[in-house]
């Protein structure tokens, strides 16, 4: 008998995967609480919901992700499309539930970030990352790059400190050359299954994607150079990565990423509650948490250089 | 050097225990370095840069590496610890999907408090461990949702800590903290603990380690704990007045498993240590209370069932016997005469430039406790922890005379972990302290139980071995005292660590305080170390 499942909820950019005529995916990996599954070269997630939405999810119950983690193997064949995820092996269906989906674009616009405030967060933050011991991948680099002060020197820092300055200053002066080149180098460098130089191209990119949007900013450019950034990274690093980093060029971020911006549009006295946001981030995975934030300092950096280019221009631009 | 490499083709395991396993291979014994990467161009990249990279095994491979493909590469002393390596790490990795596969429920996450008190709406104590000096926010949040606090984080200022404590008593509730490291509450340990049986000897203390001290002595005395409650190491100074060690006194006061209350702190405010056994005074039962660099005299008389101990086995000796027990099987100073032959011996082979004791400590309670034991017999003791602050260490010293370090600090633990976790920081001390030709003992406290290093004996047992041998080379015997915490329940298991420490060659005691007058009564002129004194006092 065919078990059928309605999702919890699920995120707006892969209700067209379900859409579409129904077509065959594998299962691309599994752990006790996600389940990659691709079609095409679409990558869509299961979760359980004990973990926040990311851009390309729909949620099950936790127990239900337990039963699948434990009974469900990498490889294994699924046909997505026609309104249904189906796993002929286990002859286990699952529908999308009747209602929109979640909006993993942040409703930065409609609250507006202000120069000044997300200034002081930024600083805040900057030297909350730095604070933080028994850091691995490019958190560390937040000291050098942000705070002007010294950081350990790795063999990943060797290689990624100067690509992490390239990358900010070709944003910085639309050099797409040299983003593109910082890029290439990023791409899936450092551990982890999202390697660390994806997840900081990833809160870079998305941070241009989302200020770039109503900071009087040349839009159109601004889209160009996030469409680099990520164009470059998709041969170099694993499908997870690029996919996420392509959600990210079109400001699509994970729910706990979001909500760190959010935070960013409260008053400069709120600074608990960014800190609370922050943690919440940093707490993903072994060093992703860290590498994302860096990545969103960094974001905030080089959009913040831009809005000074557009003030001194024709744009009266009171936000970011 | 050999390099050897694994690829595991479309495998993906999350971050979280690739870096764990690949921190365990590190770990094994003539393992240079070994890391786990998703095997995309930047990462032989970086291979390379580490010096990882496995070029003869790339190049017998049909088809290259890609990102989709796990690369696991360790660099060794030879080709068979590297296969050895390789193997332990395919199998450290293969063990958790095993056992999720086998259908254990795995711990639900929790990203946030709220997140965690929708799982559970029953829970009433919150474990904080957030790094950075925002800790605070997180303990007061739990605070006022109602819950016990166990706040193992640092970096939290003396009036922060003052506000949240009064928060917590305004409420009813425990701060255990900050940087508490061990408690057990209900049975459970947390933070850094040992498995002790549960029993009617209650503690509250201001100290980590030294709690740790007492529930082994007591538990290997065959009695057991009903609670221990940590209060953070400021609790009894002027500032905080023992809000908290107050707070934890009147719950075992009122708590039926407790029958006897020991309290354990050092170098308490002598004002507020006053104030807190005259309340003790009125507790309808038993109270030992240990106050590390205070003299039981300082205090005079103590009224009500109140006895006074300046040290851990002291204090627990007398617990003991309140509960009933039998205070000789706490294991205290006798054990120096059952060594005193292989003491002397040692003793008697030091060469003339070998005059002083070097102490390397992991925990700081411990070595507080030490110091003030060595200085009674040695006279100064220099330190990062100073007893007098003219004993204090310069910036640039290692050593300066009789030495005791406590490298749990934040000057030895920025950026890394604590020396009871990763032993990398000491062995370097180690292995300093055995080339100086002026040491004449070192003195270690290893700490068994939850949280700390799987197998410390491992580690430490075959550099012990080595510096003796050099030693001994070089005609100079190199005496090696170790101050071992644990219990037979502990998962590195007491009697194990004993025997592989002293396989090496080591000396073991038990009771700290018995190590520091053994270490003691090998740079002092006198032998007669039986003569050591006991450290209770009614």
């Amino acid at each position: 008998m065919t078990l059928i499942l309605e999702a919890l909820d699920y995120s707006r950019p892969i209700q067209p995967l379900f859409e579409q005529a129904t077509r065959a995916g594998f299962i691309h990996s599994i752990f006790p609480k996600a389940l990659n599954i691709v079609v095409d070269d679409s990558l869509f997630v299961l979760l359980s919901a004990e973990l926040a939405r990311m851009p390309n999810s729909a949620r099950l119950p936790a127990s239900i992700m337990e039963q699948l983690y434990a009974k469900l193997s990498p490889g294994a064949v699924v046909r997505v499309g026609d309104g249904t995820l189906s796993i002929p092996i286990r002859d286990l269906s699952m529908h999308l539930p009747d209602k929109a989906g979640w909006e993993p674009v942040p409703v930065i616009a409609a609250h507006g970030w202000r120069h000044a405030t997300v200034t002081r967060h930024a600083h805040l933050l900057a030297r909350h990352l730095a604070q933080r011991s028994q850091q691995d991948g490019l958190a560390p680099l937040v000291k050098p790059l942000l705070l002007h002060q010294e950081t350990r020197e790795t063999p990943l820092a060797k290689i990624a400190l100067p690509l992490l300055r390239l990358l900010l200053q070709a944003s910085r002066e639309r050099d797409l050359a040299n983003v593109e080149k910082a890029a290439r180098g990023l791409a899936g460098l450092g551990p982890g299954l999202t390697p660390s130089g994806d997840d900081t191209l990833g809160g870079f990119t998305g941070v241009l994607a989302l200020a770039g949007s109503q900071s009087g900013m040349d839009r159109e450019a601004n889209k160009h150079l996030v469409e680099v950034i990520a164009n470059a990274a998709q041969p170099r690093t694993t499908l997870l990565s690029a996919t996420l980093l392509a959600h990210a060029a079109r400001g699509e971020m994970a729910e706990h990423v979001g909500e760190l911006l959010m935070a960013l549009t409260l008053p400069g006295e709120e600074s608990a509650t960014v800190l609370q946001a922050a943690e919440r981030v940093l707490a993903y995975g072994a060093c992703s948490g860290g590498d994302t934030l860096l990545g969103l300092l960094l974001g905030l950096q080089a959009a913040s250089i831009d809005q000074h280019v557009a003030r001194a221009g024709t744009s009266p631009a009171p936000h970011w | 050097m050999v390099i050897q490499a694994l690829l595991k083709r479309n495998t993906y395991y999350d971050s979280i225990t690739l870096m764990s396993v690949i921190q365990f291979v590190k770990e094994q014994t003539e393992v240079d370095d070994a890391g786990a990467v998703m095997a995309t161009g930047a990462n032989l990249a970086l291979m390379e840069q580490a010096e990882l990279l496995p070029i003869a095994f790339l190049a017998e491979l049909e088809k290259s590496p890609g990102p989709e493909d796990l690369l696991i590469s360790i660099r060794a002393s030879d080709e068979a610890v590297a296969q050895a390596a390789l193997l332990f790490a395919e199998q450290k990795l293969a063990a958790p999907a095993k056992r999720d596969v086998a259908g254990s429920v795995s711990t639900p996450t929790a990203r946030s408090l709220e997140m965690a008190l929708r799982h559970d709406a029953s829970a009433n104590l919150a474990v904080i461990s957030v790094a950075g000096e925002h800790a605070w926010l997180e303990a007061e949040q739990a605070l006022r949702n109602g819950l016990h606090v166990f706040l193992f984080s640092n970096n939290v200022s003396i009036k922060q800590e003052r506000r949240l404590k009064v928060l917590a008593a305004s409420k009813g509730l425990l701060l255990m903290g900050p940087d508490c490291g061990t408690a057990i509450i209900n049975g459970v340990g947390l933070g850094f603990s040992n498995v002790v049986p549960r029993g009617s000897i209650g503690i509250v203390g201001a100290s980590g380690t030294g709690m740790q001290q007492l529930t082994c002595l007591i538990a290997a005395a065959g009695l057991g704990i009903s609670q221990a409650i940590g209060t953070g190491g400021r609790d009894l100074s002027e500032a905080i007045d023992g809000i908290m060690m107050r707070a934890g006194l009147a719950l075992l006061a009122r708590d039926p498993q407790t029958e006897v209350i020991v309290l354990v702190s050092k170098l308490p405010s002598k004002r507020v240590a006053q104030a807190l056994l005259a309340e003790a005074a009125q507790c309808a039962k038993p109270v030992v209370a240990i106050f590390l660099g205070k003299a039981p005299e300082e205090f005079g008389t103590v009224g009500g069932i109140i006895k006074l101990a300046s040290t851990h086995t002291g204090g627990a000796e007398l617990a003991v016997s309140l509960a009933g027990g039998d205070h000789k099987r706490v294991p205290g100073n006798s054990a120096l005469l059952e060594l005193e032959s292989r003491l002397a011996e040692q003793g008697a082979s030091l060469a003339p430039s070998q005059r002083h004791a070097r102490a390397l400590y992991s925990g700081g309670t411990l070595c507080y406790e030490a110091m003030l034991l060595l200085s009674e017999q040695v006279g100064a003791v220099a330190s990062n922890i100073p007893l007098h602050p003219q004993w204090e260490l310069a910036p640039h010293e290692m050593f300066r005379g009789h030495t005791a370090l406590d490298l749990g600090t934040d000057e030895f633990t920025r950026g890394k972990p604590h020396p009871m976790i990763d032993p990398t920081t000491r062995l370097h001390y180690l292995e300093r302290a055995a080339q100086d030709s002026e040491t004449a003992v070192i003195l270690l406290d290893i700490v068994l139980g939850f949280c700390s290093h799987p197998n410390p004996a491992s580690v430490y047992a075959p550099v012990i071995k080595r510096v003796r041998n050099e030693a001994q080379a070089a005609g100079r015997a190199l005496p090696v005292i170790v101050s071992l915490c644990g219990t037979e329940g502990d998962p590195q298991g007491l009697s194990a660590q004993r025997a592989a420490l002293e396989a090496a060659g080591a000396l073991v005691f038990e009771s700290n305080e018995a190590a520091a007058f053994a270490a003691a009564s090998l740079v002092i002129d006198t032998s007669d170390i039986s003569q050591a004194k006991g450290g209770s006092h009614d």
